[in-house]
């Protein structure tokens, strides 16, 4: 963490300008850091990327911003050079950067985007995989949002500053953040990491389809594709957003006022009865699981031990989820075949629950029985007993 | 036909002289012989876990791969399977409070005095065992709980210097606690263990059968004054059927518990697993347990653990041997009945405490 | 305290009474013993009897027909409480999984087009030997025994 703050602490150095540091605590922090730098322990030294400074002496110049992207690249677009370190090292990062909005506009001599130190830091270098490295996937969207979360920074450019906020508070956070599911996606996953630019309408969905490929498949066979390319509108975004994604609720869909489908449709306008049986459909859907679910709970609090009927319970909730993706299709029948399957198997998880309680009743029943019986006999036991003769001995 | 199936049983089994015995057979009756039905509660007890056991049996599969698939068999598709387990877990429970509730009355009742010695010691190891079938028993159904109770259980033994090692390796098979501890503990617990208590308890019968029921000193004394003061019963039919009675409330209560608390199948014991928090084992040994965990790691360069059971182990070895050690004398009989409350006490307080969380 | 002689009616019937009312107390016990006894027996015989499903299916399980899985298919069974995927290679070998997706428990199925086995959730992928090798799952599919016997597929746990 040291390593990363000291960097940290340098980048923001320079962004403000170098004339104003003072040099003394710099160079300090610098070299602290690169001890732990990965080109420290290729063999590197200061002198491989500074030059002495017109002091002279142990300073070495600050490098300009605009000169850092070449200079990295001298070495790491060097793919003979490279494979002396690592035969398998991507050797284009210089020449995505340069297509990138951030490379764009450094190269026209911008320099309040980010370069290469901004997110890999100057002196303290660690590789992508190392969980210490800002650019490591956990890390990546705090780094990214140290410019693009900061209003300041961003509204001379009229970008949004909510964006980084947005992704935390999305599902891909969560996942990645609380699950540690490094396959969820970050910044660099859907916007590319050297080669950085928004998807652009027409490719988002490429982007969402990598993961999400079979919903990709059901919405591009189904009607909505067509519309959605004449009308010029994004794919997955215009349901889902881009970067606040949160788990799609079924109330998404219907005709009222707050329902997603109503941001388009309503009774005058084609769909009304898919929509209208879609969310009918799996309403019903989620009722019968909700009330399998109570039963089997109940079951379970009466002692009873119901595994069959969570397996189908299981099952149900597997459909419910096909069915939601089904929803791509944006037709009634694939999708009314699953959430039928669905409401079949919560059925007959149902089924199991009620029979269990049956069966509990009729414990309880037998046992009633059985104690009356018990109790009857104590009874006559206990005259019995009574009526004995008493007998002294001794 | 009844009349003939007598005498013809008379004439080949020593019937006549079995009923001639019992039918002279009294039990005194006073203020303390409630106490007198403990030791046949335990012993009907222990005849439930026979007939139950012997039945599950019939499904139980002792194998790390199979054990809980097969409780959970027993419970779920077996008609009845829920009842037979059930109560055989309850009745384990019911068994082990029955024997120290026969004990301690016995101690405080002095009924290991002289010439009932043997009758004592047969009876300690009985205890000994008991809680040895239930220690074996819970590990049967290889679910988490009792995985992890075992595991910790058979660590204590570790402390035992010079021959702990072994003492762990031979209850548990091996190194850890695996497959070969299921099956080593379920060997013990329907072989092994069961035949050596039936020869004890025949034994212990067989002592009572030649000694009949102690009289407490402080009946004793008012006897020795006023000999037509003690009254009895005949054990038959007087003291039989309060037997029954009391056996078949308790076959309701077994019944009853059995339906409306159910013992737990949990989840399957996997080995590779971390320990879940709470690990405990079952509560007559909660006592031990939270003893230890009192101690300090090391007292006067000692293992605190090893202190403890070292301690436990000499109060055992000191109650084995109490008729022999004991005196006669009122002011001996007070010591060893506080000595008693003591170790009754402690033992009680100390379970409290681990039922309710605290630790140290 | 049990009394020598119960309280008879004045009118000094005494010792007759005895015997009647204790046969009647000795009738009552025997009813109600035998009801007990029935309801100890009843439970204990049902019990003996062998349930429909003789055991746990646990180890092992019947995946269905042998000749209907066809080459470069799939087809998902219940394995204890979690499914199982039994596959036939498009060379005709045939392989069993489990059928839970290690990245997020979705239930995988066997994709002809890929020749892969696929996880609709998140776009997973696992070879034909049950690695993954494409998409998020983190680890391989647990791996079972497949062995035919008269043209049944019967899948076991590797132990």
């Amino acid at each position: 963490m040291k390593p990363f703050l000291t960097a940290t602490g340098i980048v923001i150095t320079f962004l403000f300008g170098s004339r104003h540091v003072k040099a003394q605590g710099g160079i300090e922090a610098a070299t602290g850091a690169f001890k732990d730098d990965v080109h420290a322990a290729a063999g590197l030294t200061c002198n491989s990327c500074h030059s002495r400074s017109a002091q002279g002496g142990e300073r070495y110049a600050a490098i300009p911003r605009t000169a850092i992207a070449p200079l990295c690249a001298r070495c790491h677009s060097d793919a003979a050079y490279m494979r002396g370190f690592d035969p398998r090292v991507r050797v284009d990062q210089f020449a995505q950067y340069v297509t990138s909005t951030h490379g764009k506009r450094m190269t026209a001599g911008e320099v309040r985007v980010a370069t290469c130190s901004d997110c890999h830091a100057a002196h303290g270098i660690k590789r992508a995989g190392d969980p210490r490295s800002p650019v490591a996937p956990v890390n990546v969207a705090t780094t990214c949002g140290r410019c693009h979360g900061d209003a300041t920074r961003m509204t001379p450019f009229g970008r949004d500053a909510a964006i980084p906020r947005d992704w935390s508070a999305s599902v891909h956070a969560v996942a990645l953040l609380k699950r540690g599911d490094t396959s969820a996606p970050t910044c660099n996953s859907c916007h590319g990491s050297h080669g950085a630019m928004p998807p652009g309408v027409e490719n988002v969905a490429n982007v969402c389809a990598q993961c999400h490929l079979r919903e990709a498949e059901l919405f591009r066979a189904s009607p909505k594709k067509q519309i959605f390319d004449a009308i010029g509108q994004a794919e997955c975004l215009a349901c889902h957003s881009n970067h606040r994604i949160e788990s799609p609720a079924d109330t998404w869909i219907g005709l009222k006022e707050g329902a997603v489908c109503a941001q388009c449709h309503d009774e005058t306008v084609g769909g009304v009865q898919t929509i209208r049986d879609v969310r009918q459909q799996l309403d019903r859907l989620s009722a019968a699981v909700a009330a399998a679910d109570a039963v089997l709970t109940r079951a379970e609090r009466a002692g009873m031990l119901v595994d069959e009927g969570r397996q189908a319970l299981r099952d149900a909730r597997d459909q419910r989820l096909q069915s939601r993706v089904l929803v791509h299709a944006f037709a009634i029948k694939p999708f009314a075949e699953m959430a039928t399957q669905g409401v079949t198997a919560a059925r007959r998880a149902q089924d199991t629950g009620d029979a269990a309680m049956r069966d509990a009743q009729v414990r309880r029943r037998g046992l009633a029985v059985a104690t009356l019986l018990v109790l009857a006999f104590l009874v006559t036991l206990g005259l019995k007993i009574r009526r004995l003769p008493d007998v002294h001995r001794e | 036909m009844r009349g003939r199936l007598r005498p013809w049983l008379e004439e080949r089994l020593p019937l006549a002289d079995v009923i001639e015995t019992l039918r002279h057979k009294t039990v005194p009756h006073h203020r303390y012989s409630v106490w007198y039905y403990f030791g046949g509660m335990t012993l009907f007890l222990f005849g439930i876990q026979v007939g139950t056991g012997a039945l599950l049996l019939l499904y139980y599969r002792p194998s790390a791969a199979e054990a809980y698939e097969s409780v959970q068999f027993i419970m779920t598709r077996v008609p009845f399977g829920w009842l037979i387990r059930s109560i055989h877990a309850w009745s384990a429970n019911l068994m082990v409070a029955c024997a120290f509730a026969h004990l301690f009355s016995v101690l405080f009742l002095h009924a290991y005095r002289r010439p009932r010695e043997l009758t004592w010691v047969s009876g300690m190891i009985l205890l000994l065992l008991t809680l040895a079938f239930g220690f074996t028993g819970y590990l049967l159904p290889w679910n988490e709980v009792s995985f992890f109770a075992t595991r910790v259980g058979t660590d204590i033994a570790a402390t035992v210097p010079a021959a702990g090692d072994f003492i762990v390796r031979f209850m548990r098979g091996g190194k850890d606690v695996t497959g070969a501890t299921l099956t080593r503990l379920f060997g013990f617990h329907v072989a092994i263990l069961p035949a050596v208590a039936t020869i004890l308890i025949g034994l212990h019968l067989l002592l009572i059968q030649r000694h009949g029921m102690s009289l407490p000193p402080s009946v004793e004394q008012r006897a020795a004054k006023d000999p037509g003061a003690i009254r009895t019963m005949p054990f038959l039919p007087h003291f039989l059927l309060r037997d029954l009675f009391a056996w078949t409330a308790v076959l309701a209560l077994l019944a009853a518990l059995s339906t409306f608390y159910p013992w737990e199948l949990g989840t399957k014991a996997n080995l590779f697993a971390p320990a879940p928090a709470g690990i405990r084992p079952e509560w007559y040994f909660l006592w031990g347990f939270q003893t230890l965990k009192y101690l300090p790691p090391t007292v006067a360069g000692i293992n605190g653990e090893f202190l403890a059971v070292a301690a436990m182990g000499v109060g055992a070895a000191a109650a084995l041997v109490l008729p022999f050690v004991a005196g006669h004398t009122p002011r001996s009989r007070r010591i060893i009945v506080w000595l008693g409350l003591f170790a009754l006490s402690f033992m009680a307080a100390m379970t409290w405490l681990a039922l309710t969380g605290s630790a140290p | 305290m049990a009394s020598d002689v119960p309280r008879s009616s004045i009118a000094g019937s005494g010792a007759p009474e005895r015997p009647a009312r204790r046969s009647v107390l000795n009738w009552l016990l025997a009813t109600w013993g035998g009801g007990i006894l029935a309801s100890v027996l009843y439970p204990v015989a049902r019990y003996l009897a062998p349930p429909d499903i003789p055991e746990a299916a646990t180890l092992s399980v019947s995946a269905g027909s042998a000749r209907t899985l066809l080459a470069n298919s799939g087809r998902v069974v219940p394995f204890g409480s979690q499914p199982a995927i039994v596959i036939r290679t498009p060379e005709g070998e045939l392989r069993a999984f489990a059928a839970t997706c290690t990245h997020l428990a979705c239930t995988v199925q066997y994709r002809p087009d890929f020749q892969r086995i696929w996880c609709a959730c998140h776009n997973g992928q696992y070879d034909l030997n049950g690695r993954n090798v494409a998409g998020p799952p983190p680890r391989p599919l647990e791996a079972y025994d497949v062995n035919v016997k008269d043209d049944e597929i019967v899948i076991a746990r590797r132990s």
